[in-house]
């Protein structure tokens, strides 16, 4: 099977998106052509369309932005619905992974069903997904294997969704939280995301709120 | 203040609303925007300004000047158009990145005490009914992460019919 990964992440470098994609890459199974696309900083050229035409399976891993997608990644999926219009010669199957901030995974709901709508226009199979909430902590976390601590429910889903890929099948919208309870994740990100980074840039809690 | 974001040729806009009244800021598409690159520099290296500089840097302070945020965008599978996707990703510094619970979901805390009435025109000739319900989830959910005092949402066919509504 042709499976695209497609990195919907903006940031540069390592993402969340991309430690997802990298998790779930060994559980697709052997005699896959794999091909990874970065979506981060550059335009996809022609040829990276027309390519996308002829894959069995696009699966998506992308951040939650204000409930949305991504902008640049919006702009990818419009124009791939005029090349998917004028090259697709067979089924084409759509996988989502998405990521967002807040802990609760169902936030990614919106963005699910704008991939589906998306999948309606352009003719493709909308198969569903995850959203996975939560999804800074993926960096310090990401040694954890799949199906352990934080990752136990994501790594149920994960094998799910990849047998469903082997197989063809659908699977269901899953939306998770981290095995984690809601306060510890708040009490991390505050202090160890937000704190730390912002004293390593010489900024205090002051800096941080101020109005301008 | 009120601010109008828009995805709209200036013509086209100019031709719905001819006199724009001197406490409406308007913000359009000059083609230079850049994407957000999610890099959070604009909560913990310039809080409040995004880093990036276009012309689209200072969103977070606009927005805390209004009272009234009217959006209209071409409605594409339930969202808004990339430009106007574009604005809202970039008005992040709006907020502050400490966290807390609405209605039992995680949102970000308030770096402003405004708020305005959040209103978005969509255009779109054959919209879906599926598509129709996304976009409201949407503008819904938005106004909760931007602390909106009130959601509006109105669907036009044709972009021509919006000019009544927008006069
Ligand atoms: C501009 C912007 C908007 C965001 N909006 C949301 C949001 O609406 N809800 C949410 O839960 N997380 C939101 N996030 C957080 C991202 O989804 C989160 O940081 C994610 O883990 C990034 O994944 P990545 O590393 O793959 O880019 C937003 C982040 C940015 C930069």
């Amino acid at each position: 099977m042709k499976i695209a990964l497609m990195n919907g992440s903006p940031k540069p470098g390592n993402n969340n998106s991309g430690i997802l994609l990298k998790k779930i890459e060994p559980l697709l199974g052997e005699g896959n052509e794999l091909t990874s696309i970065s979506t981060s900083g550059k335009e996809l050229t022609p040829d990276q369309y027309r390519a996308l035409c002829e894959m069995d399976v696009l699966l998506f891993a992308f951040p939650l932005y204000i409930d949305a997608l991504p902008s640049h990644l919006f702009r990818i999926i419009i124009e791939l619905e005029r090349y998917m219009k004028e090259y697709k010669e067979k089924e084409v199957r759509v996988y989502v992974l998405i990521n967002n901030g807040f802990y609760e995974g169902h936030q990614c709901h919106i963005a699910m069903k704008i991939m589906e709508n998306w999948c309606k226009r352009s003719g493709l199979t909308f198969c569903g997904g995850i959203g996975q909430g939560a999804g800074e902590m993926m960096g310090t976390i990401s040694n954890v294997p799949l199906g352990h601590g934080p990752l136990k429910d994501l790594g149920k889903a994960m094998v799910r969704i990849s047998e469903n890929i082997a197989n063809g099948t659908q699977v269901e919208k899953r939306m998770l939280s981290p095995n984690v309870p809601r306060f510890f994740w708040k009490l991390m990100a505050t202090h160890f995301f937000w704190n730390t980074t912002a004293r390593k840039n010489h900024l205090n809690r002051r800096d941080i709120l101020r109005k301008l | 203040m009120k601010m109008i974001i828009h995805d709209l040729d200036s013509a086209v806009f100019n031709s719905f609303i001819p006199h724009v009244a001197s406490d409406i800021s308007v913000l359009s598409d000059t083609g230079h925007i850049k994407p957000c690159i999610g890099c959070f520099g604009c909560w913990i290296k310039t809080p409040g300004i995004c880093v990036r500089k276009d012309g689209y840097e200072n969103l977070g302070k606009m927005l805390s000047e209004c009272d009234e945020v009217t959006i209209i965008s071409k409605c594409i599978y339930g969202s808004y158009s990339p430009f106007i996707r574009n604005v809202l990703d970039r008005s992040i510094p709006y907020l502050l990145p400490y966290f807390t619970s609405k209605n039992g979901e995680t949102h970000h805390q308030r770096r402003y005490n405004n708020s305005f009435v959040f209103t978005v025109h969509f255009y779109g000739e054959d919209l879906t009914e599926a598509e129709r319900e996304t976009a409201k989830e949407l503008v819904a959910a938005n106004g909760i992460n931007f602390y909106s005092s009130k959601e509006k949402v109105f669907f036009y066919d044709r972009m021509e019919s919006m000019k009544g509504a927008l006069g």
